[in-house]
């Protein structure tokens, strides 16, 4: 356990002292201050665009930092041969790869809890404090962040950053059409098009099943079920995917 | 296979595929090597020759083509023998966000060293390996020499049974190489078994109670440095005389310098040379017989293989 925490801990360590990150999270949070002003020009709920904007903009920079820094994650180590140091010790492969991960996913929930004081601070001034199923969200939101991360690991396992950011994003992408992909397959007249359909949608990772923004915007609670699902969904295919990465890992040369 | 020695390999063999085709490139072939306890072994050989891969084989960054690799008795994998093993890789790179101090609390909590006991292992550390001015200042600062030496104390975080450093004495200065050598020679002294490479051989005829001479992945000799520069007859003797005339010396003339003659020659050479210098009413200056160094050794068998080379 001590080991896993050295390493999540270093991990944690590195990447808040990257100044790149702090400037993501300042054009963040710099974005959530414009969204405000949107009211002004609105016609209608001005209140419910500026929620929905606000908290899309969360969600796309959370994303984005984790797509930013789960790339880079793996492939850093091996291009500065830091890892050289690290996989001649007494560590398992398998727990270097959790260890990195836990890392990152600690940055982004604190990276999330900063956005999300923000957002508070900023309704609260504006239009009172949120509903309880924004914060559920969120949860939601870093369950999401975990799976996306985790793709980005394995991939950042084997290949460079610049291949690794195109096959998560478009995994991400996919994963955010997963349904309408299942729903235009059940709907194909050829049946090998409703098999691949079926085989695409059962093996990319279903992102929208987090994805509870809509209910939150609107001030409707999140059901329970939805959320613990989502939420065993998560770290179920994380935990595949992670292992997966392991695997990829384990086999590797480093030269 | 035995644990009455601290390395074994048995059959090492690496090969690496390469571009489109995957053409092979035979970087180990059938390597034997068996390192005792207590030892310093120095591995040397020309670049190339496969030092490198032996060792990130040894401590596991490479998986072998084929062939056994033990230490302590157990498989080179397994985390028992990895907690005894201290390596340091060639040009070391760290975590450049890091002070030298958390660098070395890192690596001992990946041994699971804790509280007190870990404190006081970093802080004599970084006494040893004269770093305690510049614990807190961030690794990206350091220099080459300064990064070699942090390298050299995470190697030893855990107390290690045995030391693997691939180039130790590189990018040092020379108060840093003799500060890395008195290390190694404590560590002797401790009963830890040290496996390294180096160009400096120099230094590895000094340190090294045997040495290993791989040359394009295969051994070439392994021995003490007496057992194997006596296997050679290249010792020579380094002559002066002073002759006014000119006279057909045997050996290779090194150099001339109006009447001063400087030669090379083989020890059966000399007394005939000798006699001849003074019976042409020259001058014996000196007669220095010189033994032949690793350096000469390394050099000689190169050269052999490339001769032999298909």
């Amino acid at each position: 356990m001590r080991r896993l925490s050295a390493i999540a801990r270093n991990t944690f360590r590195e990447a808040i002292r990257d100044r790149v990150l702090y400037s993501i999270l300042f054009f963040a949070i710099g974005v959530l201050v414009l969204c405000l002003a949107v009211t002004e020009i609105t016609i209608g709920d001005g209140e419910k665009v500026v929620r929905s904007m606000a908290l899309g903009a969360i969600r796309l920079f959370a994303s984005g930092i984790a797509l930013f820094l789960g790339v880079g994650l793996v492939y850093k180590e091996l291009e500065r041969k830091t890892i050289y140091t690290i996989a001649s010790k007494p560590i398992p492969r398998g727990l270097f790869l959790l260890g990195k991960y836990v890392g990152l996913m600690t940055v982004l929930a604190v990276e999330l809890a900063l956005l999300g004081l923000f957002y508070t601070g900023l309704m609260v001034l504006q239009q009172g404090a949120p509903t309880a199923s924004v914060y559920v969200s969120w949860i939601l939101l870093l369950a999401e962040l975990g799976l996306l991360t985790a793709w980005a690991l394995l991939f950042s396992s084997y290949s460079n950053p610049t291949t690794a950011t195109f096959f998560s994003l478009a995994v991400y992408v996919i994963g955010h059409l997963a349904d309408d992909i299942a729903l235009f397959g059940s709907q194909a007249a050829s049946e090998s098009v409703q098999a691949l359909s079926r085989i695409v949608y059962w093996l990319l990772p279903n992102f929208e099943v987090f994805n509870a923004t809509d209910r939150a915007v609107h001030g409707l609670p999140i059901p329970l079920e939805q959320v613990l699902g989502a939420l065993a969904y998560g770290v179920g295919y994380s935990a595949v995917v992670l292992a997966l990465a392991s695997v990829v890992l384990s086999r590797r040369d480093f030269k | 296979m035995s644990d009455a020695h601290t390395i074994v390999v048995r059959g090492l063999r690496k090969v690496y595929r390469s571009g489109f085709f995957r053409i092979p490139f035979v970087g180990l072939d059938s390597l034997d090597l068996e390192v005792n306890p207590g030892e310093i072994f120095g591995f040397v050989g020309p670049n190339g020759a496969g030092k490198t891969t032996t060792m990130k084989i040894l401590v596991g960054l490479q998986n072998a083509t084929a062939g056994d690799v033990e230490l302590f008795g157990l498989p080179h994998r397994d985390i028992r023998a990895k907690r005894d093993l201290g390596f340091l890789p060639e040009r070391p790179y760290f975590y450049q966000h890091l002070s030298a101090r958390e660098l070395l609390t890192f690596y001992g909590e990946l041994f699971d060293l804790s509280g007190n006991v870990l404190v006081e292992r970093v802080e004599s550390l970084l006494e040893r390996v004269d770093l305690a001015s510049f614990a807190e200042a961030p690794l990206g600062t350091f220099s080459k020499g300064m990064l070699q030496r942090a390298g050299i104390a995470q190697a030893l975080i855990n107390q290690p049974r045995l030391l693997i450093l691939d180039e130790p004495m590189s990018g040092l200065d020379p108060v840093g190489r003799m500060l890395v050598k008195d290390i190694l020679l404590e560590e002797r002294a401790r009963g830890t078994t040290v496996f390294l490479s180096s160009h400096v051989l120099g230094d590895v005829e000094l340190l090294a109670d045997r040495v290993g001479l791989l040359i394009k992945g295969r051994l070439h000799g392994c021995g003490t440095v007496k057992e194997l520069l006596g296997a050679t007859t290249h010792q020579h003797v380094d002559c002066a005389f002073r002759l006014k005339g000119a006279i057909d010396l045997p050996g290779a003339e090194i150099s001339r310098d109006g009447d001063l003659v400087q030669v090379r020659l083989s020890p059966e050479q000399v007394n005939e040379t000798v006699d001849r210098v003074r019976a042409s009413g020259g001058q014996v200056i000196q007669v220095l017989p010189t033994r032949s160094t690793l350096e000469d050794l390394v050099a000689r068998e190169v050269l052999r293989s490339r001769e032999v080379a298909p």
